[in-house]
């Protein structure tokens, strides 16, 4: 029986789930990709500078690595947060030329020449940023792993000048989910700094 | 009665504890300790739902670039906990991780590709592919359900027929879809074997010496020798009180290749991975007279479960904690599906169980034509449980409902629906109240206190987000007078004094009664070291002396200090150090504990498009003495956020025809974003319950949630008149 | 993600000509990337074309040209845009997030791939992802999924909101071919019904690159509103949503748009209920009439037939809102 005449069947009789199974062959992942006939490419390292929080970083680095990834296992800056990988929750939140941008979907490839800037970069030395005391005055957090994420997008939401009103904040950042719920707080801290 | 109003109140200044590491990201959480030599574990999981996995082809992985090795169930170090049947039952871990060619559920790990890099790992285990032999599976709940045989959940009052002779009756079927904790940090562990039966272990979790023992009991290795290192979780919500496969598999992998390894789950891997509050079906009849007072009950109720474990989320629990029902039955059952195994989530059980009874009794408010305020104040059980009879130690109920009531601006809800209107646009306001029995475990807290008067204040239970943490030092602070700016904490390790998991709304109210101990402890120590000194110090009780940042004083003459160098001097002490533990006791016998919530909601749907906006929302709670306004308000303002997204739009999407989940990740699974969410009002009644424990703190977790989902749908009701019975109620249910 | 060649192209002509067959360009990355984490999308190379072609946006004789590099942020910010194609504006604010509005490409935008579930779910079958191998949305969680101009083959539905705009406003999409070529493709021929190739999103041809989009003048700046409904406030993606423009003169609708994300393989155009409002005075009523030749003999999934009632309200209060200005209400 061929692949495509099995999912055929698969799906035309998809009501009788229990007698699809029983026809289906080991190995489901056919339908994605035949494994034993991958071709298995070489890794292919690049030689990077990479400018984060004004210190220039000269990486060899996998073209597949992430700009989350480059700066949570390379450089030891685990201050961007990894919550899902795909773009789907806003924790990685960094600024590229002071804009913020998902760490998780951007290739390390693509940054030299660029300024990153992560919540590691965000003090000034003790003095932290008007937003990081906005948020522990407002307890914008509670576990605080979206807390740097959402602490970054809110500096530039704030930026942008998205803050005239709390709907506006809220949907501004919306992109940064908080599964603990301090929307609260959140908001409060980006009233009290757009305020300032 | 004193009423804490968080909203609009400046904040403080001081904020949490560990306020500054989770602002500026240095704080570490599980995956982000640097460990040397460390690589990287990624789990290939199993396609199909059920089955035997007859072999594992790693052979074109293996070939990938910096693949070490590839665990399998064939390959793995035997773990000696799981080495037979016998031993992995008893293991009460229920999926014994690569010790099984079992296949329960499509997503179970075959194989844990250990490579040098994230990078590589993750590519080759995407080259892993199962052979299996395929067998049946079942994985719809609503048709399996109806093969389930329901069983008695608890002794029967009176006749349970009683509910269809009232005056006024309800009958009616809820749906509740399953739900993923998702916590925004997705579980993770590095394991390193420091010697062969020496094992750190950097894992979320919440409950360090849980892990330890079992971690323990698995590896059969005294539980001393394994360090865990939780000092930042991401968050929890229940997820992270039991151990999964990351942790294990992450173990035996390093054993195997005699290096660190680090895993950290995807995000798809979360959903059947770590648990889940499962999906579940619920039935309840019950009848009033025409007063309102209920006469009888009948409240049947089943969850899903694994087909390998029991998971009974008891969700009829909440029918005999609330109100007083002279004639009630509640039953129960289990539907075992092709998933992993439920666990508890936020409010389990009774969040489910309060969405069935809170919605019935809002339908009856319409049948009596009464309003549903007063039909819960008339049957509310403030008088004592009503299930073991016990007097309430502390129960204030009607006065969360009241108040609530009052800031939603209750007066103004019109007694039917479709009253305000404006174009499509329906408002309407609904409420709901909740219920949480009030527990409280053993727990020990320490304190070392140095030469120059600092303090370190440590536990090991974990701070998931709640504040633990903060709540040690305010009451360290206010039992012993030390400046808060001289108090540290220290919590989430295994080293520190044991404590439970953190979890089940009994985190602050464990902790403490230990936090209170060990405070006093401090200060009768520190007078008969001071009577040495100062013979004016001779026999004093703590609360006869105060702290102060330089030294020690009397109450009654605070000019009188022996100082902390005095007292290190005279005695040639390093440092202090005191342990105390504290925990449930007699008490439990003279009296029933609960925390209560009155929720309040005020919200507008289109008709035309099926959209809900929450334009206003109260939550009224009673944990007892409040310890940190700022940060229980958080919590519950959190907790209501995680119950308008079971409301509206939750759910864990399954299609049977390819066993098992779909849209398993964070764009195919809702929860509420900021914009969901009005700012949330919350007001606590504050009153300490003296006898739970020393702190008169009880625990605030699960009451914020636990009746969040009927308060919107009866304001659903009440702005279109659409019942709406089936959670979540997606808009497309609101047009229908 | 399997490893791949990464190589920054300085202008199209390069790009273009270093490309082979298993290349691809990579512009913001906020969909290919993901694609490639995900083993869906395996390019042995990737072009960077990012700052190797046009991102301005500027008035070109009668109406805009957005070059194809600009960002969706820019389309909210740019005063022409915002001044003579505020529904453009509009639309991408819909969509997304702020992070993800910032890196993505226009070029991007109208070049990604579905959002089906099971097109991102490798243990599934989707023909979109793995040729011939089956629907797996078909008979399967039909929610989100398509209620015109599916077939057997493919249910799926396109997940732009800008596109939507774009189709509203008879979009052209500019390319450039290998042989250096510069082609224009009408909005409404640039994505495609599954039709016999379901794994093909557009006409795009091989080896092209979009260097800009036009939008040509409209007077559609003054009524216009863009509904999207969906699973929660923001940031997910449509069941429906719908873009209308109206043109009035003299208390008259002279010009109409409507077109609609959420309910086809590619943005859709509700052409006839467009003619029936043209002459008309705009009230509730006429406005259901639209809605009722919009909704007209659709037949819906098993699974989606919400769609269809929830579509109709998305009309008329789209069309409501062209009216009162009031958008953001939904």
């Amino acid at each position: 029986m061929t692949k495509h005449q099995y999912s055929r069947r698969f799906f035309l009789r998809s009501s009788v789930a229990f007698t699809a199974l029983a026809a289906l062959p080991a190995g489901v992942k056919a339908f994605y990709v035949d494994v034993e006939n991958v071709v298995l490419p070489p890794k292919q390292t690049l030689p990077l500078k990479i400018k984060v929080n004004k210190r220039e970083y000269e990486v060899l680095a996998d073209s597949r690595t992430t700009l989350l990834d480059l700066l949570r296992e390379n450089l030891g800056l685990t201050g961007s947060k990894k919550g899902c990988d795909h773009g789907q929750c806003g924790a990685c939140t960094v600024h590229i030329n002071g804009e913020r941008v998902l760490s998780c979907l951007t290739l390390a490839a693509m940054v030299p020449g660029q300024e990153v800037t992560t919540i590691e970069g965000l003090a000034e030395g003790n003095e932290l940023h008007p937003m990081q005391q906005a948020f522990i005055e407002c307890d914008g957090f509670q576990c605080g792993y979206c807390t740097p994420g959402q602490i970054m997008a809110a500096v530039a939401c704030v930026k942008e000048g998205r803050t005239g009103s709390v709907e506006e904040i809220k949907e501004f950042m919306s992109g940064n989910l908080c599964r603990c719920g301090a929307y609260n707080g959140i908001v409060q801290s980006i009233q009290k700094v757009a305020a300032q | 009665m004193k009423i804490i109003d968080t909203c609009g109140a400046p904040p403080p200044a001081d904020g949490r504890v560990e306020a500054r590491e989770k602002v500026t990201g240095s704080g570490k959480y599980a995956a982000e300790y640097p460990v040397e030599e460390v690589c990287y574990g990624v789990f290939a999981v199993s396609t199909l739902a059920a089955g035997k996995l007859k072999s594992v082809k790693v052979e074109k992985a293996k070939e990938a670039e910096g693949v070490i090795e590839i665990l399998t169930h064939l390959n793995k170090p035997v773990v000696s906990g799981f080495s037979d049947e016998t031993k992995i039952r008893e293991s009460r871990l229920g999926l014994a991780v690569f010790h099984t060619d079992r296949i329960f559920f499509k997503g179970q790990p075959i194989a844990l590709v250990v490579a040098r890099t994230l990078e590589e790992a993750t590519y080759a285990a995407s080259l892993v592919e199962g052979e299996y032999e395929a067998g049946p599976f079942e994985l719809d709940f609503d048709k399996a359900r109806r093969k389930a045989t329901l069983a008695s959940t608890g002794r029967e009052k009176g006749s349970p027929e009683a509910w269809s002779q009232a005056a006024a009756t309800v009958e009616a079927e809820y749906t509740i879809a399953a739900e993923i904790h998702n916590p925004m940090e997705m579980h993770a562990t590095i394991a390193h074997w420091v010697a062969a039966d020496r094992l750190k272990l950097y894992d979320k979790n919440q409950g360090v010496n849980n892990v330890q023992r079992t971690v323990g009991r698995v590896f059969e290795i005294p539980a001393e020798n394994i360090e865990v290192f939780s000092e930042f979780v991401g968050g929890g919500f229940g997820s992270g009180l039991r151990v999964w496969s990351n942790t294990l598999a992450a173990a035996m992998a390093a054993k195997m290749v005699k290096r660190p390894v680090k895993l950290m789950l995807t995000r798809p891997q979360m959903f059947m991975l770590t648990g889940y509050r499962p999906a579940s079906w619920q039935k309840v009849k019950l009848g009033a007279d025409r007063e309102g007072r209920f006469l009888g009950g009948w409240h049947q109720a089943m969850n899903g479960t694994s087909t390998y474990e029991d998971f009974n989320e008891w969700i009829t629990g909440v029918t005999r904690l609330i109100y007083h029902i002279p004639n009630l039955k509640t039953e129960g059952a289990l539907v075992p599906l092709n998933l992993s195994t439920p666990t508890w989530m936020r409010g389990p059980g009774d969040c489910t169980g309060d969405f069935a009874i809170e919605s019935a009794i809002d339908e009856l408010s319409y049948v009596l034509n009464m309003d549903p305020v007063a039909l819960r104040l008339k049957n509310t059980a403030i008088d004592k449980h009503p299930n073991n009879g016990l007097p309430w130690s502390t129960n204030y109920m009607n006065e969360c409902i009241e108040t609530g009531a009052r800031m939603i601006g209750w007066e103004k809800r019109p007694s039917k629906p479709l009253q305000l209107l404006e174009g499509d646009w329906a408002t309407g306001y609904g409420m709901a109240v909740g219920a949480w029995n009030a527990g409280r475990g053993y727990a020990s807290a320490g304190i070392v206190m140095q030469k120059d008067g600092s303090v370190s204040v440590r536990t090991a239970m974990t701070d998931i987000g709640t504040g633990t943490g903060t709540g040690m030092r305010n009451i360290a602070h206010e039992v012993t007078g030390i400046p808060k700016n001289r108090i540290t904490i220290e919590l989430g390790h295994s080293s520190l004094p044991a404590a439970p998991s953190q979890g089940g709304s009994t985190g602050l109210s464990s902790v403490s009664g230990a936090v209170v101990a060990v405070s006093n402890d401090l200060k009768t120590r520190l007078a008969e070291y001071a009577a040495g000194i100062n013979p004016a110090f001779q026999g004093l009780k703590a609360d006869e002396v105060q702290l102060t940042d330089k030294g020690i004083a009397l109450k009654t003459n605070p000019g009188a200090v022996v100082s902390y160098h005095q007292i290190w001097e005279k005695n040639d002490l390093k440092s202090l150090e005191l342990e105390a533990s504290s925990g449930p006791g007699e008490e439990r016998q003279k009296f029933a504990f609960c925390s209560t919530s009155a929720h309040f909601a005020k919200l507008r749907v289109n008709r035309r498009t099926g959209r809900v906006k929450v334009e206003k929302y109260v939550c009224v709670a009673d944990g007892g003495k409040i310890i940190n306004a700022q940060a229980a308000a958080n919590q519950m303002s959190g907790a209501v956020t995680g119950g308008i997204g079971m409301a509206l739009m939750e759910e864990m999407l399954i299609d049977a025809r390819v066993g098992g989940l779909i849209a398993n990740d964070l764009a195919g699974y809702h929860f509420a974003v900021n914009a969901d969410t009005p700012v949330i009002e919350v007001a606590f009644i504050n009153k300490p319950d003296v006898n739970i424990n020393p702190s008169g703190a009880k625990g605030l977790g699960e009451v914020g949630i636990i009746g969040v989902a009927a308060a919107i749908t009866n304001a659903i009701y009440n702005a279109t008149g659409k019942r709406l019975r089936d959670l979540p109620v997606t808009p497309d249910k609101i047009i229908a | 993600m399997r490893p791949f060649a990464f190589q920054k192209m300085n202008n199209a002509a390069e790009a273009l000509k270093d490309k082979k067959a298993e290349a691809q360009f990579i512009a913001g990355g906020t969909n290919l990337v993901d694609l490639m984490k995900k083993h869906i999308a395996q390019p042995e190379a990737l072009l960077d074309v990012s700052s190797a072609l046009p991102k301005d946006i500027a008035v070109s004789g009668r109406g805009l040209l957005i070059g194809v590099m600009a960002r969706n942020t820019d389309l909210t910010l740019n005063k022409d845009i915002l001044a003579r194609y505020p529904l453009v504006a509009r639309a991408v604010l819909a969509g997304a997030s702020p992070q993800i509005r910032n890196m993505a490409s226009v070029g991007g935008n109208l070049l990604q791939r579905t959002r089906c579930p099971y097109f991102y779910d490798v243990s599934t079958p989707c023909n979109k992802r793995k040729p011939n191998s089956g629907c797996g949305a078909l008979h399967g969680a039909e929610r989100m999924s398509a209620i015109v101009g599916y077939n057997a083959q493919c249910v799926t539905v396109h997940p732009s909101d800008l596109c939507v705009a774009l189709a509203a406003l008879d979009a052209e999409v500019k390319i450039m071919t290998r042989e250096k070529k510069e082609k224009s493709i009408s909005f409404r021929d640039f994505h495609k019904l599954p039709e016999a190739t379901p794994w093909k999103d557009n006409t795009l041809p091989e080896n092209a690159l979009i260097t800009h989009v036009y939008i040509p003048e409209n007077p559609f700046h003054q009524h216009f509103a863009y509904l999207k409904l969906r699973d929660r406030t923001s940031y997910a993606f449509a069941l429906v949503s719908v873009a209308a423009a109206l043109h009035l003169e003299n208390g008259k609708i002279t010009a109409a748009r409507l077109a609609s994300g959420g309910v086809a393989h590619k943005p859709w155009r509700w052409y006839e209920a467009e003619e029936f409002l043209k002459g008309k005075a705009p009230s509730a009523e006429v406005f259901a009439g639209a809605a009722e030749r919009v909704v007209k003999g659709i037949k819906p999934l098993a699974g989606n037939a919400f769609k269809v009632p929830m579509l109709k309200g998305a009309v008329e209060t789209a069309l409501e809102n062209c009216i009162t200005q009031e958008s953001y209400k939904q």
